[in-house]
């Protein structure tokens, strides 16, 4: 046994199959203690495979290869026994308690804070609060998790992991669910954790996160490893190569700006009342959007963009009036919003995106299954061939159309999903974070589709966190911030910098108004 | 979807066999079939006369009456609701239209469709509380049992309505085909019926997508209030059809008509595969399921086991058969839950299907 106490965590030669399929071939994955540790490459690469080995989800035996803590062979059996040793994991998906408090998540399955068998409510509150005083995290740990944002319900879960102060913190795509303020506080935390010694690994799929943050990175392709960089060799061009085996193409693809073309959808004064604990609310939000334009809802989490969505597509209630093709309609559900033209694609695949007990081609149709039946009845072959037709138009991976929609990866369930909201060919697309977990290469096929899609007419609001996404796609820019639009910004006008500016300019001016009206 | 040609068409040679094979396990009616062709060779084995004609048609008959309801039942559970309060309403709704026929002398049509309107009703009310007013089903029909039973009593003063116009103890006598009454065909009719629905239309597929996920139902379009409601109805009217059956096999609007039926309904459903949760089963499953609780009741009963034991068989083998779809679930169909990353078009050579 070697003592090689430069690396906290090492997997040498790791394979684990799958019912027959190789997820990992030999994968040799080294962690120094005290780094900040980038784990990349695209979906279906191995990297969750890999560290759900490494926390003891896929048990000791389940896979060849060996793990070694701090220099000493271990099998992990249970995530437990990893979480003893000092390994904690924060999944990508959200999984709390719903029904808990904030502190009675952070605290759950421990056993230290009562006298014996009961547990004192106050003390975990005092000590739930301590740790987000510490963290700089806004949250009440009395707060009932269910009232808690996407973002900050992950942000409660990393703190639950760093509860038991672990050697290595690993997190799997932490940034995806969150907005650009949100980010940087995550990462302050990170680096104050770094700061303490704690070792992390960090799978993300946004490369300036790696630039930013991380001091080494393995990248991974088909269950190998595809390159492994120090920070100096830190390079985008050279990590997106060796995630995808090949030279990327421009990201964005040139898209021009439509003039004088008719407009598709106009929105007057359209407002939305904020239900506390259920949505939030949109003021007086006016714009218009043409044929073939690219239309972008940059804003924070928060800023009451994907409500002002949910609202054109009939999902909540709205005042103010909506017009499409210049004609006034009414919306009062989803199915209004579809005769109007209108498709939305949502935000969180898992629970608004996929049946799971349906199968690929029954996710394509559903919802559009008129147009292959006569009198109510499906024809079984024309829904075939059309969901056939739009795998292959829209490259999406699967052994058949009959195949689980669970197997695919990530980026493969979006392009389902997009081949859903394409089958009745809408003239109007909503797109809330089209590429929210996706990775590099099925991300640019998706801007690919999009610019598409624009120049054969149809008009999209796109929404998303990153910021970079909505300037290099679209043709114009609305700029949200507390359910109302604040700026707007051309293609040309617009830069990150630009915005930020903007969105933080009008937080001052609300926070104006308020000591103003206090006082 | 008629998608698994396609993939045999594709599959690389190493395979075939193996994946066809997967397929078959998980298809969900596979496992109950197979077993209820094993008790039935065990009984039959014990006792020769299990499988004799009467046998056959007594256990055919039960069957037809429970399983009308377990129709209702597999297409509920699918659309993702239950319904507990089937037994009574069988009952409410069979001495409703007893009562139209003898006290207010209607006539027997107009009496049926009074019975077959109060089990609609019901389902209506059930349906509304559960959809609009957010008021789990479980809590909803579980009420609506308790109040089922004592509407029969109120009906019926706790007298067996008796007795009935000749018309419907000749009705329930009448063995039109093979011995067997209109129960049967009723039965074997509405199931041909619900099975082509469901595994071909519209309408059956809208209901698979309401019950995997209501969000996402409403999203492409889909009144999952309707759909929901709707299901609600029509097991109300199958329960009040089913009682009706039993009335007419008695000749008698009895205060016990339904009574116990709702357990045996869900029981026989989920030993069938179809899913507490929603959005799976299918009608062959959950009435596979429902005959083979009842074959192992009545071959306990023909190889001479006290009563009291056909009940512990009934709840072991729910359990067992519960147990043992999750484990197939687990092994051959992707768990909806969490996600492997590990994907077999990436692993394996891409198999785009050809051009029609």
């Amino acid at each position: 046994m070697t003592e090689d106490t430069a690396f906290v965590i090492e997997a040498l030669g790791i394979v684990k199959s799958f019912s027959g399929v190789q997820a990992l071939r030999g994968i040799d994955f080294r962690v120094r203690r005290g780094e900040i540790h980038a784990l990349l490459g695209q979906n279906g690469a191995g990297k969750s495979t890999l560290v759900k080995i490494l926390n003891g989800v896929h048990s000791a035996g389940s896979y060849d290869g060996t793990i070694r803590v701090n220099g000493a062979a271990i099998a992990f059996r249970t995530p437990g026994e990893a979480r003893e040793r000092g390994v904690a994991y924060v999944p990508q998906e959200i999984e709390v308690f719903e029904q808990l408090t904030v502190a009675e998540n952070v605290f759950a399955g421990q056993t230290s804070l009562g006298s014996g068998f009961t547990v004192s409510q106050r003390k975990m509150e005092a000590r739930a609060a301590a740790l987000f005083r510490d963290f700089g995290l806004p949250i009440n740990p009395k707060s009932l998790m269910a009232s808690l944002s996407a973002a900050q319900r992950h942000l409660v879960m990393i703190v639950r992991a760093l509860a038991t102060r672990p050697a290595v913190l690993m997190l799997d795509e932490p940034t995806a669910s969150l907005s650009g303020a949100e980010v940087t506080r995550l990462f302050a935390l990170l680096k104050r954790l770094k700061a303490q010694g704690t070792t992390m690994i960090f799978i993300t799929h946004r490369l300036p996160e790696v630039m930013a943050l991380c001091d080494a990175a393995t990248v991974l392709r088909d269950g190998r490893v595809a390159a492994e960089l120090a920070r100096g060799e830190f390079d985008a061009d050279r990590i997106i190569a060796a995630m995808s085996g090949q030279k990327m193409q421009r990201m964005y693809p040139a898209h021009r700006t439509p003039d004088g073309t008719r407009v598709l959808l106009e929105l007057a004064d359209l407002s939305v009342e904020e239900r506390p604990g259920a949505h939030l609310g949109v003021a007086d939000v006016s714009f218009q959007l043409r044929a073939g334009e690219i239309l972008g809802i940059a804003g924070l989490l928060g800023s009451g963009r994907t409500e002002l969505l949910s609202a054109i597509y009939g999902l909540l209630p709205y005042r103010g009036r909506i017009a499409v093709g210049g004609k006034p309609v009414a919306i009062h559900s989803t199915a209004d919003a579809r005769r109007a033209g209108i498709a939305m694609l949502t935000e969180d695949r898992k629970r608004t995106g996929l049946l799971f007990n349906l199968p690929v081609g029954g996710n394509i149709t559903i919802g559009n299954l008129a147009l292959f039946a006569r009198h109510g009845l499906i024809s079984g072959e024309r829904e075939e061939s059309a969901a056939v037709k739009a795998m292959r138009e829209l490259k999406v991976k699967a052994r058949s159309s009959s195949a689980a929609v669970a197997h695919l990866s990530g980026g493969n369930q979006q392009k389902l999903l997009f081949a859903r909201v394409l089958m009745n060919a809408p003239k109007i697309l909503l797109l809330d974070e089209p590429t929210k977990g996706v990775d590099v290469a099925t991300r640019s096929e998706i801007y690919r589709l999009i610019v598409d899609l624009a120049e054969t007419g149809v008009g999209l609001v796109v929404v998303s966190s990153e910021l970079e996404e909505v300037i290099g796609l679209c043709d114009r820019s609305l700029i949200m911030a507390d359910g109302r639009i604040v700026g707007e910004m051309s293609r040309s006008e617009a830069s990150e910098e630009a915005v930020l500016k903007r969105i933080a300019a009008a937080q001052a001016e609300k926070a104006r108004g308020v000591v103003e009206s206090a006082a | 979807m008629s998608g698994g040609a396609v993939s045999e068409r594709n599959a690389p040679g190493q395979q075939p066999f193996q994946d066809r094979l997967v397929r078959l396990l998980a298809v969900g009616e596979v496992g109950v079939l197979a077993a209820l062709v094993l008790i039935t060779a065990f009984f039959y084995i014990l006792e020769p006369a299990f499988l004799s004609e009467r046998n056959i048609r007594a256990v055919l008959t039960v069957v037809s009456f429970v399983g009308i309801i377990a129709i209702g039942q597999t297409i509920l559970l699918i659309g993702g609701e239950f319904d507990l309060s089937v037994g009574s309403v069988a009952g409410v709704s069979a001495v409703v239209s007893a009562q139209l026929m003898t006290a207010l002398a209607l006539p027997v049509p107009v009496a049926i469709l009074g019975g077959m309107l109060t089990g609609g009703l019901i389902g209506l009310v059930n349906g509304l509380i559960v959809v609009k007013l957010k008021i789990p089903a479980f809590i909803q029909t579980l009420g609506m049992l308790f109040i089922g039973q004592g509407l029969i009593q109120v009906v019926t003063s706790g007298y067996p309505v008796y007795p009935l116009p000749e018309s419907v103890g000749n009705f329930g006598m009448a063995r039109p085909l093979l011995g067997m009454g209109w129960s049967f065909y009723f039965f074997i009719i509405a199931a041909v019926i619900a099975d082509f629905v469901l595994r071909r239309t519209v309408l059956g597929r809208n209901m698979y997508a309401t019950g995997g996920n209501q969000d996402v139902a409403r999203l492409v379009g889909i009144n999952t209030a309707l759909y929901k409601i709707g299901a609600f109805m029509l097991i109300g009217v199958l329960a009040a059809i089913a009682g009706m059956f039993v009335m007419a096999d008695l000749a008698a609007g009895t205060t016990s008509i339904g009574s116990g039926w709702e357990l045996a309904v869900i029981a026989g459903v989920v030993v069938g595969g179809v899913s507490l949760f929603g959005g799976a089963g299918t009608i062959a499953g959950g009435l596979s399921g429902v005959l083979l609780l009842q074959v192992v009741q009545s071959g306990l009963v023909v190889i001479g086991v006290n009563a009291n034991w056909q009940q512990i068989a009934v709840g072991i083998i729910m359990v067992l058969a519960v147990g043992l779809d999750i484990l197939r679930r687990r092994f051959f169909i992707a768990g909806s839950g969490r996600r492997e990353e590990t994907i077999a078009s990436e692993a394996r050579p891409q198999t785009e299907a050809p051009a029609p």
